[in-house]
């Protein structure tokens, strides 16, 4: 029962948050994309009702926005973890070896990309170049670049963060 | 104005496209995504002609390419037909069980690379000509969803939609039959929706959902009695004969 | 003031990822607590293109150039360099290709045969400041167009220096202003396209994030001579600190009255907007880009009327590409003579390149226009890293192609990477190596556009998807001869076919790797092999018993344990266990490694 309110109570909130979000915009169609950015910044995602929300504001068909929505891919109908690891996978880093990254990643957390841990603590994502091509293989955690990474690199910064989650 | 298909000089209307004014004058260029009423999408790229304006030619879409004075178009050329029977042979290599490709990859005479047919037939090549049919209607319950191979036709979420009416315009343009449409006794079933079904007051078939004549009164303001197209057909047929009666 | 000392500290992406804010703080800090007579201004810089070797700090006027500096660096450099004027030898530069340390970083073979108009001033200012700008001859452009030139002047003198959108396509700038300018149909746009989607290039973040007022003032300058009272940036959602510096100097430029009503007193009004992208490649094709900016999906539209006649809300627009604006003020400021020195004929003016993939200098350079390839890549990058084997160079992303060595004389613009098969594209230029295979890179890229394809055209979308298909089966050993007729065959249905310039170039990977690399695809069909080790089916590693020392790394670094073997005696690699990772290969100190064909199962 408890579980229930806490989650109904959640949904309240979120409409709360995407209402303050839609009133920053004039009620016009042109800023149905920065509106879901904002929304995707608030929550990491963008969640079903916020989608209705953000119809109803524009006076714009809920299957508008649900096509923006899945168009864009700075956009996600998927709550993610706490850290998104967004691996770099542009020419520079592909060829400099970023499917070995990814590896290590996806062994070391157990997921595949698109996924999240069960813990909720992190993502992966893969990603079309970053723009920090000269320090390829190139990932990305939460907009902190790590540069030149080699598998073990990979595991010192995923420990790195583990660790700092228990203090 | 004055344009040249295949060498043959036509009298173009100013605003029409190339595919119009060949359709008037019974050239042939195939387009799936094509319907008259609707807007030109140029998603299917069937209807690819060759036009030269000065001395550039370029393949351009003739659904939506617009008449201009002096074209000169040919609609079957070699590289043209190349590129149409590509594209019957792409579609094929999505849809290998449907009916509709079945029978253009036969037109077409198309060599199958058989080890790139898709193992799950879809039966949608994705001309969109349901989403337009469902926005003219002010309705806007599907629509295009996702992007590059991921681009589907679907409701947000694939649920049930509110916004749909169950009136069955995306099915009936349909060209390959993709969309599903059952129907029970007294219900229909159409995008995860099952509607009720409303009887023609005189010949007593079901021949609308209950959503759709609501929209339609809504749209209309007013009541509107409940006779099928055919019922509808008739009654003005026999008035027309009661009104010449009474000429003679 | 030119006697006050200048630390500066450079906070570009790359630099920040080798955490180079904390040493710019700390510079801060300690500066800040020491007692030093004058006291040296810090100040965060854009990229200075040298990445790899990033944190950048410079130290002005003594020209003294350090490179990987750590914030437990900072200390030492204040003490010996800015208290003593000692230079720290261990932070200078090493040139590769001279093997020299190096003082001034302006003197590297990197820097020396750079020529720098649009990146001229990152790294040297502050992009936060619009002082800086200003003190560098910014804003002087707009001075003079607003003060001493009509419209109709500034229109001839853009089309004059023959400028072409840097952008990729080439388009004369001058023409399309002029064109623009000519409709009576108001309001009009100006739009900068920041949505840099080519994988492998940054120059576009680079210039928003060091040096945004030059691509303010190269926009005010079109709205006065077209005619527009409105502009739009369309930035990368990615791009964070290119928005932010941006957005600062949007204000700013404002403040000083660059932007707004009555600008400068001239009459003029014009203000800018920043829109942030969706993500989505194909939004850098103009028609998509503005669908994005009025809220619609970044669907091409067919663009049989132009957008310079009826563009954003189906209004005259003008769109550019980050670099081609900050070219427009020198333009400007020193005349379409002075910038026709620049380069070659119809080709005048500079590029900037992203020089990366296997390369020993990976980073950001402007060379003039006609620049050959192998200066680019053998001098300013110091050549292939590890001196492997040069293979081919990438450029123009997902719509260019790959060049071969054969080719590596090829002069750098618009026309000779176009009629190679290849194209400019943005300018990222990214290098191959011996072990980069051919065949892999045709897939990667179709892969790459399959997820960015809009979906629209039948021919992009399936088209691009049998391709990928038919080369991730030669991958993996299933290919057939006969796939290679099917593979060129379609790709001449997507280029001709397809609505927009994604799917009309997207063949251009897969057709310059078929023409200049088919021996490396029949290696792979008929026999099973990849040259270049990559693809794992197709790939086994055996060790050269002559050159085998026993050193044991190679069985070190084995996560398997398939290697085998006593000290100082030859090693062997168990093939039912290898996984082909490719550790051991990478990791032998004498090369001993060798890539044999896959040990297939069919």
């Amino acid at each position: 029962m408890t579980e229930v309110i806490a989650l109904e109570t959640k949904t309240e909130m979120s409409i709360q948050n995407t209402k303050k979000i839609l009133e920053k915009y004039p009620k016009d169609k042109r800023y149905t994309l920065a509106i879901l950015q904002d929304i995707q910044r608030n929550y990491d995602y963008i969640p079903k009702e916020a989608i209705w929300e953000v119809s109803n504001y524009i006076e714009s068909p809920l299957s508008e926005v649900y096509t923006i929505a899945t168009f864009y891919k700075a956009l996600s109908l998927k709550p993610k973890g706490k850290y998104v690891i967004k691996v770099c996978n542009g020419t520079a880093c592909h060829i400099r070896g970023s499917d070995k990254v990814l590896d290590a990643i996806k062994s070391s957390l157990n997921i595949q990309p698109g996924e999240t841990s069960e813990d909720g603590l992190f993502s992966i994502e893969i990603v079309n170049c970053v723009g920090a091509c000269a320090l390829a293989p190139v990932m990305v955690i939460n907009d902190k670049y790590y540069g030149n990474m080699t598998k073990d690199k990979v595991h010192q910064v995923l420990d790195e963060i583990r660790r700092s989650q228990n203090e | 104005m004055k344009v040249e298909i295949n060498g043959k000089m036509l009298n173009a209307n100013e605003g029409e496209t190339i595919l119009e004014l060949a359709k008037r004058n019974d050239i042939n260029i195939p387009s799936l995504c094509h319907k008259k009423g609707f807007d030109g999408l140029g998603r299917c790229r069937m209807c690819l002609v060759e036009i030269k304006e000065g001395h550039r030619t370029k393949l351009v879409s003739s659904c939506v390419y617009p008449v201009k004075d002096e074209l000169k178009v040919q609609t079957h050329t070699d590289e043209i037909i190349k590129i149409r029977k590509d594209i019957v042979m792409l579609m094929y290599l999505k849809s290998p069980k449907n009916k509709y490709v079945q029978k253009l990859a036969e037109e077409y005479e198309i060599m199958i690379p058989e080890k790139y047919v898709q193992k799950i037939s879809d039966d949608c090549i994705l001309c969109g000509l349901c989403v337009e049919a469902c926005r003219e209607l002010g309705t806007s319950a599907i629509s295009m969803v996702n992007r590059g191979t991921g681009k589907k036709v679907s409701t947000p979420y694939d649920d049930e939609s509110k916004d749909c009416i169950g009136c069955g315009s995306c099915a009936e343009v349909c060209p390959t039959n993709a969309i599903t449409m059952t129907e029970n006794e007294n219900t229909r079933t159409i995008w995860n929706r099952t509607f009720e079904l409303v009887s023609c007051e005189i010949c007593g078939k079901n021949y609308t959902t209950l959503e759709t004549l609501k929209y339609s009164e809504n749209l209309l303001g007013q009541k509107i009695e409940c006779i099928c197209d055919e019922c509808k057909k008739k009654i003005t047929a026999a008035t027309f004969k009661e009104s010449f009666k009474n000429i003679y | 003031m030119s006697s006050q000392r200048q630390i500066l500290v450079c906070c570009g992406t790359g630099c920040l990822a080798n955490n180079s804010y904390e040493v710019y703080l700390k510079f801060k800090d300690l500066i800040s607590n020491k007692e030093i007579q004058i006291k040296p201004i810090i100040k965060p810089t854009g990229c200075n293109g040298l990445c790899e070797k990033g944190p950048v700090v410079k130290i002005l006027p003594d020209n003294i150039s350090y490179f990987k500096v750590k914030a437990e660096d900072v200390e030492e450099i204040i003490e010996e360099t800015i208290v003593k004027g000692k230079i720290i030898d261990r932070l200078l530069y090493f040139d590769t290709n001279t093997k020299n340390k190096i003082t001034d970083h302006k003197n590297a073979t990197f820097y020396k045969n750079q020529h720098k108009i649009a990146i001229r001033n990152i790294g040297e200012i502050d992009p936060s400041k619009i002082e800086d700008y200003i003190e560098r001859d910014g804003y002087a452009a707009l001075k003079k167009v607003l003060f001493t030139m009509k419209p109709e002047e500034v229109l001839e003198q853009v089309d004059k220096s023959n400028l072409r959108g840097r952008g990729g396509g080439g388009f004369p700038t001058g023409l399309k202003w002029k064109t623009c300018a000519k409709y009576n149909h108001y309001p009009k746009y100006v739009i900068c396209n920041g949505d840099e989607g080519d994988p492998g290039a940054f120059m576009d973040r680079s210039i928003m994030e060091g040096d945004p007022n030059t691509v303010i003032e190269g926009m005010i300058i079109c709205a006065y001579a077209i005619g527009a009272n409105q502009g739009y940036l369309y930035i990368r959602d990615e791009y964070e600190l290119a928005r932010k510096n941006m957005q600062i100097a949007i204000n700013s430029a404002r403040e000083y009255g660059y932007l707004g009503k009555n600008i400068l007193g001239r009459g003029l009004n014009f203000d800018l907007e920043i829109v942030r992208g969706g993500g989505a490649f194909v939004c850098g094709e103009s028609s998509a880009l503005m669908a994005s900016i009025q809220g619609k999906v970044g669907e091409p539209r067919a663009k049989y009327i132009r957008s310079v006649e009826r563009g954003l809300w189906d209004q005259p627009t003008i769109l550019n590409n980050v670099e081609t604006w900050a070219n427009i003020p020198p333009i400007i400021s020193y005349g379409p003579d002075w910038f026709k020195e620049i380069g070659i004929k119809n080709n005048f003016g500079t590029k900037v390149f992203s020089l990366v993939g296997k390369v020993k200098n990976t980073g950001l350079v402007e060379v003039p226009m006609g620049s050959s390839l192998r200066s680019l890549v053998f001098e300013i990058g110091g050549g292939v890293i590890k001196d492997k084997k040069f293979k081919a160079v990438q450029t123009g992303g997902p719509s260019g192609g790959c060049i071969p060595k054969e080719h590596l004389d090829i002069s750098l613009d618009f026309d000779s990477l176009n009629e190679i098969g290849s194209m400019m594209g943005s300018g990222g230029v990214i290098v191959m190596d011996e072990n980069t295979c051919m065949v892999e890179v045709a897939r990667y890229y179709m892969e790459f556009l399959s997820e960015e394809s809009c979906g629209k055209c039948t021919t992009c979308r399936e088209g691009i998807k049998l391709m990928l298909d038919i080369l991730t089966n030669i991958t993996k050993g299933n290919g057939k001869e006969e796939d290679l007729d099917l593979l060129l065959g379609i790709c001449d249905t997507v280029e001709k076919g397809s609505l927009c310039g994604l799917g009309q170039t997207a063949p251009n990977p897969v057709r310059t790797t078929i023409k200049f690399f088919r021996d490396e695809y029949l290696e792979h069909i008929n026999n099973h092999k990849c040259p270049a080790g990559v693809c794992k089916n197709l790939t086994s590693y055996q060790i050269n018993s002559e050159a085998c020392i026993g050193c044991g790394i190679c069985k070190k670094k084995c996560p398997v344990d398939a290697i085998t073997g006593e000290n100082k005696k030859l090693h062997v690699i168990h093939q039912d266990i290898c996984i082909t990772c490719g550790e051991c290969y990478e990791n032998c100190p004498t090369n001993a490694i060798e890539i044999g064909g896959g040990i297939f199962e069919s």
